[in-house]
């Protein structure tokens, strides 16, 4: 079993990363207005450019890895698309913002690529999704809204694979599928399980959050056949819209904010509790199989939290204070309050890091509000942390 | 100090497309008054269980189709009281097992029924401490998780 790579990025929140295609390069944003790109040097990652355009938060980051752009979102209501070109004085190359038109009169929320790379479609609070794509002829992004049904802040979406659906989650408690066809871009796509006609803002799904938590993060497994979302409800929901069947997983932990598919048959989330957790299924049922965190090694420490509290109250300090509660134990560990997991806080954005030969994802990165860059290794899923905690429901 | 009343301006009655609190979840499909009268019903279907000491079989029954959204106020208040009195009725040492058998919908209801005994302290026979032994162990069984669906889920019991 392979330890995960951790890199200690910042002291700050990393709101959202994005790698380039070779994974030398990583963007991502230090929950500020700027943009800073690290190159990996050795074992250390430095910052070798800062892309300063927005004047609020950036919300998101998405980089191409074929055309090489960077398309960024912020709360200040525009996205940037980044591109790289000579500079004419000194030749060097370096990163051009374009804004993007995107009229939303609230935050952007979530911005995504999609798979051709000519496209790109931004989630906003203004209850609609910015569908951009280049005119060529005015040399600009246009942005076209989808805006039916949706009631409430888009907060993630997530691209098919045949570069027309689109599918996302948002704070209405639903999550939706799209047609984003746009006539001059797109050729007509092949019907599938969403449908056949498919004209742009046709609402091809639409489901509902099993305990009516706002919908964090979407996602299309990788034939683009079936959908997964997390809610704030502590849950995840697996929909076959050819079955019709919808599997819904209730955690016993705090709720996941992000995911990704690594394989057809393998869902990777992670969220609140601050460990990426392997959900594994098909259309016969869907189930947690465990953690890529293994939180049972930490030694000592892992030993007096078997037993104990669940998810992320497993810390050394709520243990602290429960002996010095229960059994009148004088904190000896006083100071300790590391969590049993490596990530030290939420995670803000699971993403497929890099693809074995047989398509399917090798490794994912996250990143999360401790500052923290982490590469798992998808096949080493620990279970202990998991058969731990479900041991902790026996009694 | 600056002026602050500007916050408490109702901005929604200036947007023609608000969202409604009925749009947030679906609604009941029965009418309020089946739903008092299933509430009655299963009142005396818990008795009958209770009568036989069978706790999880009395839970299972208060916990099912639990009345929410608007103008059930009563059927609510005489669920609450229901399961209420099968919470105190119930040995603390035999907690955990009744929860284990609950299947996990009846076990987010039980913690929203918690939740809201602890917020009327005093009503009826809701005992602070009970409701307290149930808690700790309703969260060592289903975990955060399940506090986190009992706030999240705008159908309210």
């Amino acid at each position: 079993m392979s330890a995960p790579e951790v890199y200690s990025i910042a002291k700050s929140p990393i709101s959202c990363h994005s790698f380039n295609a070779d994974r030398s390069q990583v963007a991502v944003s230090l929950n500020d207005n700027d943009v800073q790109i690290y190159d990996r040097r050795g074992k250390e990652w430095q910052v070798t450019e800062t892309l300063s355009e927005h004047d609020k938060t950036i919300t998101s980051i998405d980089w191409a890895p074929n055309s090489n752009r960077i398309v960024t979102a912020s709360q200040d209501r525009n996205a940037y698309v980044w591109q790289q070109s000579p500079d004419p004085q000194t030749g060097k190359m370096v990163w051009k913002p374009t804004l993007v038109l995107l009229r939303i009169n609230r935050a952007a929320t979530f911005v995504r690529w999609s798979p051709n790379e000519d496209k790109f479609a931004v989630a906003s609070g203004a209850r609609a999704i910015a569908v951009c794509s280049f005119d060529s002829e005015n040399n600009w992004w246009v942005a076209r809204l989808l805006k039916k049904p949706i009631r409430s802040t888009v907060l993630s979406v997530d691209w098919h694979p045949n570069n027309v659906l689109l599918a996302a989650g948002s704070a209405d408690m639903k999550a939706r599928v799209f047609s984003a066809y746009i006539k001059d871009v797109d050729k007509r796509p092949a019907a599938s399980v969403w449908g056949e006609k498919l004209p742009f803002n046709t609402i091809c799904g639409e489901y509902s959050s099993p305990a009516g938590g706002w919908v964090h993060a979407v996602g299309f497994s990788p034939s683009g056949d079936v959908l997964a979302f997390a809610g704030h409800d502590s849950s995840i929901t697996v929909v076959y819209p050819s079955g019709p069947a919808v599997y819904c997983i209730r955690i016993n932990t705090l709720p996941y904010v992000t995911l990704t598919w690594t394989a057809e048959d393998m869902i990777v989330a992670a969220g609140h509790d601050c460990q990426p957790i392997v959900f594994s299924g098909s259309e016969g049922g869907w189930a947690a199989v465990g953690s890529l965190d293994d939180t049972t090694t930490g030694g000592a420490k892992a030993g007096t939290a078997r037993s104990g509290p669940v998810g992320r109250l497993n810390s050394a300090a709520f243990n602290t204070f429960r002996n010095a509660d229960s059994r009148g134990h004088n904190a000896d560990t006083a100071g300790d309050t590391e969590l049993l997991t490596v990530h030290q806080n939420t995670i803000t954005s699971v993403r497929p890091y890099e693809y074995s030969s047989d398509g399917s994802v090798a490794r994912v990165s996250t990143s999360g509000v401790d500052g923290k860059l982490v590469v798992w290794n998808v096949s080493a899923v620990s279970t202990g942390g998991l058969a731990g905690r479900l041991g902790g429901m026996r009694i | 100090m600056a002026d602050t009343a500007f916050r408490k301006i109702d901005i929604d009655i200036y947007d023609e497309d608000v969202l409604l609190e009925t749009e947030l979840y679906d609604p009941d499909p029965r009418d309020p008054s089946q739903v008092l009268s299933d509430a009655k019903q299963k009142q005396g279907a818990v008795r009958s269980s209770l009568a036989k000491s069978d706790i999880p079989g009395a839970l299972d029954i208060a916990l099912d189709s639990a009345p929410y959204g608007p103008n059930v106020d009563e059927a609510k208040n005489l669920t609450l009281q229901t399961v209420v009195t099968i919470l105190n009725s119930t040995k603390s040492s035999d907690i955990s097992n009744v929860i284990k058998a609950l299947s996990q919908d009846a076990q987010d209801t039980l913690m929203k029924y918690i939740y809201k005994g602890m917020g009327m302290p005093g009503w009826g026979d809701v005992s602070g401490s009970v409701l307290l032994g149930w808690h700790e162990k309703l969260t060592e069984i289903a975990g955060t998780g399940c506090i986190v669906r009992a706030m999240t889920d705008r159908r309210s019991v």
